[in-house]
């Protein structure tokens, strides 16, 4: 069983990795970053689930925790340079560049 | 008696009070009493000292960094009591000379402690490791100081100022790190090694390759030479000196150049006899030091500015030291020692003369200037002993140093004598030159109405003045431990007899 | 008794420099007393022990100073003869210079200055040893600097100072090379055990050398004398350093009667006396000063001629009689050997004397006229009977005349004390002629004789005879100027009878230190026209000075001309201050020297060097090297994945 579990975690991973590589939008970019954390949670629950010890769902609780704070943190971030840039394509934002 | 590291602790602490006081008033006290209690100490010191002995005295060592072999090891002998001393005479007449300063007052003063902790440290440890450290920290109280107080081109000065200085100690770091893989390990069961001062100059000579040798040598000289500084590494000497505050350019020249001069005789010359090829090396040394001799007074010559004029003056006199320390005889080496403790004293005098001007004037450029000894005769009068002072005038110390540096270097490095003696009436020409047109002649009324210098500023001097005299005469108590260590050192060449050509 | 104190001859006037210096401005005449306190004391103490060593001891003391040097005191025959000119002159010009500094309102740093040259300058005559010996030499160079500059407002002043530093400079730096090779070589001597410094002896003292003199090799010991003599020639104005003494005359009277006529510029011949036994040892060197001091002594005077300043007469008279002493020296020091230094100290006194006279005069006219150009003056005699009745007997004894009755068969001769002291040098330089065949020497010697009368009784008239060419007040001086001029006058009047006395007492100088120099027999006196001819060139000289400044019989206006070039070029004093001013210290030391080494630091090691090839090129690569940062952290994270990836297919392959 563990195999699926894992399979569709790489799935996901991937998933979200590609939409990182190649997305342009803020918004895009951070829900694939949370498609990375839910393919780890997964794979910590799948292994704890596996190995009958309950510390990897602690764990995977904690870090759904963590998720949902950086999630909240990075749409602020969005906000407000929306406010500022009428953009959050990233490409468009750039000064800090050379 | 841990008492050079409560010498360098004090300054520490009363750098750290001084950058929290409030007032001005505070934080020069604080200042005065911290680094006048350091002077205390070394003058205890200097009353305990054996001048007879060469091994570093007052010893005392702490573990550090246990696993690197790091230590924090120091003690004085005849090489650095002398350069402590001088340092703890300098920073508190810097301190009496700055006692004036409203811009930003606790930071500036604080800045200045810093340096003495900086320079103490340089002078007394015997660990490479914590030696490259206090090196290192001298540089950034100096950016600072002349960053924040600077004048007109202060960002360029001070940049210039600090690349070339840390390049060059990165170089030097270098070195140290190669002899302390190169030697032995000082426990072969675990490996363990150490980073002490005499331990790792001892192991240079069982280094096998020669080039490997002369590589580690020159890397340490250049760390020196930059630091003297030496013709060609010198530019940025006079553009930092001119854009410098007074108190900066005082430490600048009395203190900070002489660390690299330091370094010749506490690290250059044990290991040159044992380099790879000590001859072409000796010369290379000679002929650096001829050229910073001559090269330093041409170029004082020329410039227009008094202070960029006393800058190339200092590098010209600390060709001196390069050339005492090349020729490897016991006089002359103690007379380059000497050199540098003599030059300490005098060029304070000649830049607190350059800021009473530019404080009181409005400008140093020569030509601008003109009869000011009408309105300032005290200054006009301890300018003139600074002056005479610098260009060897018998009866000052400086006439000692370079009497003994020329006299004994002939022996073994007669071209180059001849050659510097040519200078010395080059030296005389600039220095009277410029006096004889800014001090001297009718008053330039352009001026406006000009004022002498405060009495905290004339009182400093005149201590200087006093000092420079009272070791042109009696220069026995100072030049008796140098020429002790200054015996050792030339007995370690013993075996380059007629190597040197 | 005295010679307990000897050091106090020195420390007097140290002690009264410092408290001129900062007490002065509270005390009466600029705090002059002290200083006047000071050396009269240093010449009492000088006089005592003149009469407790006198004839034939010597006072030597010595004590460790730095790195086997010494400090010490050697008072010999030579040093106390020294010791009691430089006390005496020294305290007479003090006392004058109350009067003629009154109105100075810094009054106490001359009093200072002066107190200090004097200590330096006695303790140039009383070291024992050639380091000490140079560091008062370089002292007294020092008060010279300060004191020449002492109107420091005027620029012509200051620009004296500084050249007559310079100038002077060029000198010590010689002296100071030859101390370097003397010690080198004694220390080479010592090493190689052809030499044992004896317990308590230091390696730089007079005696040590002279006593290692014949282990040094010749070679050397004439390079060293003759960078000595380097020294003597900056300090004694000798040609070709002789431009700054001139030029010197910018500062106040007093200190050109006191430093630029008695006391510094003998110094150069105070040290080759002071080191004869080694110029003995090197007769090329002793050539070389002969033939410098004949031609300096000759030179100095046709210069003095067209002179219209007073002083500057005086100063070129300076330099030509400095060159007679080194003259004496260098001819008789080879034709008779120890005698020479007898002859030569014999004149450096006498003429210390009416020199000193004749710049106090000269000041007592300045003073009085207030100015220093000999054509505003005339008709002064009526006016100050005591100034000019001295500055006659100053001139001759400066042109050496006097009856020589014995000449005639008389036993004691009517003469000026320069009569005695010139001769003596001339017949000395006669005898070198004679002996040797060489008679340049005696004829630069007996030319000058000629031009030295002429140019100072030129002066005498110009100033005294005739009608006042201006329209100045003047008057004669306050007593306490005019009784150093009757002191003065009377010892350049009675000196010379002291001849004999004096050539003996110094002959044994350095036999005293157990140094031997060669005593050549004397020929037999020389014909009675030889000996006669310095007189009769003294007198004719005066003669001729009569007619053309006095009577006015010849029209000068043809010859002092700026179209005559012989006149343009004496005027322009051979275009030595062009010369070494211009072209050597502006042209070629600042203008090129200075100014390439200026180039070479701002254009090329700032330049070239650290801004374009070391900073441009870092920042260019910077430049290329940082594009490989886009900025774009998507592409980063492609470039993580790609390594993850890699390093998952590495695994596995390595796995397999």
């Amino acid at each position: 069983m563990l195999y699926y579990y894992l399979l569709v975690s790489a799935i996901i991973f991937t998933v979200g990795s590609y939409g990182i590589i190649t997305q342009r939008s803020g918004i895009k970019i951070l829900m694939c970053i949370e498609l990375l954390l839910n393919s780890a949670n997964l794979n910590l629950v799948a292994f704890s689930s596996y190995n009958g010890n309950a510390s990897g769902q602690v764990f995977a609780a904690f870090s759904i925790a963590i998720a949902a704070a950086e999630a909240a943190i990075g749409f602020a971030i969005l906000v407000a340079l929306f406010r500022v840039r009428d953009t959050i394509n990233l490409d468009n934002i750039d000064i800090l560049r050379w | 008696m841990a008492l050079i590291s409560l010498m360098i602790a004090i300054p520490l602490i009363g750098a750290i009070i001084t950058f929290l006081t409030r007032t001005r008033q505070q934080a020069r006290a604080i200042a005065l009493i911290s680094s006048g209690i350091s002077l205390i100490i070394s003058l205890f010191l200097l009353s305990r000292f054996s001048s007879s002995i060469s091994a570093p005295q007052f010893l005392e060592s702490t573990q550090w960094i246990a696993s690197l072999g790091v230590n924090l090891k120091f003690g004085v002998d005849g090489i650095g009591l002398p350069l402590v001393l001088l340092s703890n005479i300098v920073i508190p007449l810097t301190v009496v000379f700055a006692w004036g300063e409203t811009k930003q007052a606790n930071q500036f003063y604080g800045l200045i402690l810093l340096e003495q902790v900086g320079v103490l440290g340089v002078f007394t440890s015997l660990d490479f490791f914590v030696f490259y450290i206090f090196w290192e920290i001298v540089l950034i109280p100096m950016y600072f100081l002349i960053s924040l107080w600077g004048g007109p081109r202060k960002d360029y000065s001070a940049i210039k100022f600090f690349i070339y200085t840390h390049v060059a100690s990165l170089v030097m770091l270098l070195a140290i790190f190669t002899l302390y893989f190169m030697a032995p390990p000082v426990d072969p069961f675990t490996g363990q090694r150490t980073f002490d001062m005499f331990y790792l100059l001892n192991s240079y000579q069982i280094i096998a390759s020669p080039i490997l040798k002369d590589a580690i040598f020159l890397a340490l000289l250049f760390g020196f030479i930059v630091k003297m500084p030496a013709v060609p590494f010198h530019t940025w000497l006079p553009d930092a000196h001119v854009e410098a505050p007074t108190a900066g350019s005082v430490i600048l020249a009395a203190l900070l150049l002489k660390m690299g001069g330091y370094g010749l005789f506490r690290i250059i010359l044990p290991i040159l006899p044992f380099s790879g090829s000590p001859g072409k090396l000796i010369t290379l040394m000679a002929i650096i030091a001829i050229l910073s001799i001559l090269w330093g007074t041409f170029l004082a010559l020329a410039q227009r500015d008094l202070k960029k004029m006393v800058a190339y003056s200092s590098i010209s006199h600390m060709g001196y030291v390069m050339l005492g320390a090349a020729a490897l005889i016991p006089l002359s080496v103690s007379g380059a020692m000497f050199q540098m403790f003599s030059h300490g004293l005098i060029t304070c005098v000649l830049f607190m003369s350059c800021g009473v001007i530019q404080h009181s004037a409005g400008t140093r450029i020569i030509g601008n200037l003109g009869g000011i000894a009408k309105h300032m005769p005290k200054l006009a009068f301890l300018m003139m002993a600074g002056f005479l002072a610098s260009l060897g005038l018998p009866a000052m110390s400086g006439f000692v140093a370079e009497f003994l540096v020329l006299v004994n270097s002939y022996i073994t490095l007669p071209t180059f004598v001849i050659l510097a003696l040519f200078g010395i009436v080059f030296t005389a020409g600039y220095h009277l030159w410029a006096m004889q047109r800014a001090v001297f002649g009718t008053y330039n009324e352009k001026l406006g109405h000009i004022h002498d210098g405060a009495g905290y500023e004339i009182a400093a001097m005149a201590i200087l003045v006093l000092l420079i005299i009272f070791f042109g005469l009696n220069p026995s108590p100072v030049l008796n431990m140098m020429t002790t260590n200054a015996n050792q050192l030339v007995a370690l060449a013993a075996g380059l007899k007629g190597v040197i050509t | 008794m005295f010679s307990d104190y000897a050091a106090l001859i020195v420390l007097l006037p140290v002690i009264g420099f410092v408290l001129t210096l900062f007490l002065g401005k509270k005390l009466p005449s600029g705090g002059a007393y002290i200083p006047i306190a000071a050396i009269l004391g240093s010449f009492i103490i000088s006089l005592g022990i003149f009469l407790e060593i006198y004839p034939d001891k010597v006072i030597q003391q010595s004590w460790n100073w730095f790195a086997g040097m010494n400090l010490g005191i050697l008072i010999d025959p030579l040093a106390i003869v020294m010791l009691l000119m430089v006390s005496f002159v020294s305290l007479l010009i003090h006392i004058y210079a109350v009067g003629y500094m009154a109105h100075d309102p810094a009054k106490p740093r001359y009093f200072a200055e002066t107190s200090l040259f004097t200590a330096a300058m006695l303790a140039v005559v009383l070291s024992d040893n050639v380091l000490q010996f140079f560091i008062a030499w370089e002292i007294v160079g020092l008060c010279s600097y300060l004191l020449i500059g002492f109107w420091y407002h005027k620029p012509a002043a200051a620009a004296a100072a500084k050249k007559a530093f310079l100038v002077t400079r060029v000198g010590d730096v010689l002296f100071l090379a030859g101390i370097v090779l003397l010690y080198v070589n004694m220390s080479q001597i010592i090493a190689s055990h052809a030499f044992t410094l004896p317990q308590g002896n230091f390696i730089l003292q007079f005696k040590s050398m002279f006593d290692a003199i014949p282990q040094i090799d010749p070679r050397q010991l004439t390079y060293i004398t003759l960078l000595f003599f380097g020294g003597a020639v900056g300090k004694s104005g000798q040609f070709p350093l002789h431009g700054w003494l001139p030029d010197a005359m910018e500062g106040p009277t007093t200190v050109s009667a006191l430093i630029h006529a008695a006391t510094m510029v003998t110094a150069g011949v105070y040290l080759v006396a002071r080191t004869f036994p080694m110029f003995v040892a090197a007769p090329d060197s002793l050539l070389v000063v002969a033939y410098i001091g004949g031609f300096t002594a000759l030179f100095a005077a046709t210069m003095g001629i067209v002179m219209n300043d007073i002083k500057r007469v005086l100063a070129y008279s300076t330099v030509s009689q400095l060159g007679y002493m080194m003259l004496a020296l260098g001819t008789a020091g080879i034709a008779i050997g120890a005698k020479a230094v007898g002859i030569s100290v014999f004149h450096l006194i006498s003429h210390a004397f009416f020199k000193a006279l004749l710049f106090l005069c000269a000041g007592s006219v300045i003073h009085a006229v207030g100015t220093n150009d000999i054509r505003e003056m005339g008709g002064l005699f009526s006016k100050m009977k005591i100034t000019a009745i001295t500055m006659i007997i100053a001139s001759l004894s400066l042109s050496g005349i006097g009856v020589p009755l014995i000449d005639l068969g008389i036993p004691v001769n009517i003469a000026t004390s320069g009569f005695f002291s010139k001769d003596a040098i001339i017949e000395g330089a006669f005898e070198f002629g004679d002996k040797t065949g060489n008679f340049i020497p005696y004829i630069f010697a007996i030319l000058a004789a000629l031009l030295t009368s002429i140019y100072i009784f030129r002066l005498w008239f110009m100033t005294f005879s005739g009608t006042p060419r201006s329209e100045k007040h003047a008057h004669e001086s306050p007593n306490v100027m005019t009784i150093p001029l009757i002191v003065l006058a009377a010892l350049a009047l009675l000196f010379g009878y002291s001849q004999t006395g004096f050539y003996n007492y110094l002959e044994k100088n350095f036999r005293l230190m157990n140094v031997f120099v060669p005593v050549h027999q004397e020929a037999s006196p020389p014909s009675l026209i030889i000996t006669l001819l310095p007189l009769i060139m003294g007198i004719a000289g005066l003669l001729i000075s009569y007619a053309i400044y006095h009577r006015r019989m010849l029209d000068m206006s043809k010859l002092v001309s700026s179209q005559n070039p012989l006149y343009k070029l004496l005027i322009k004093r051979y275009y030595e201050p062009g010369l070494s001013a211009d072209i050597i210290g502006v042209k070629i030391t600042h203008g090129v020297a200075a100014q390439s080494g200026e180039f070479v630091d701002r254009k090329i090691i700032d330049g070239l060097i650290i801004d374009n090839v070391i900073s441009n090129s870092l920042i260019k690569f910077g430049d290329v090297a940082k594009k490989i940062q886009t900025g774009v952290v998507q592409n980063y994270a492609s470039i993580v994945l790609l390594g993850i990836g890699l390093l998952v297919i590495l695994l596995m392959l390595g796995g397999a």
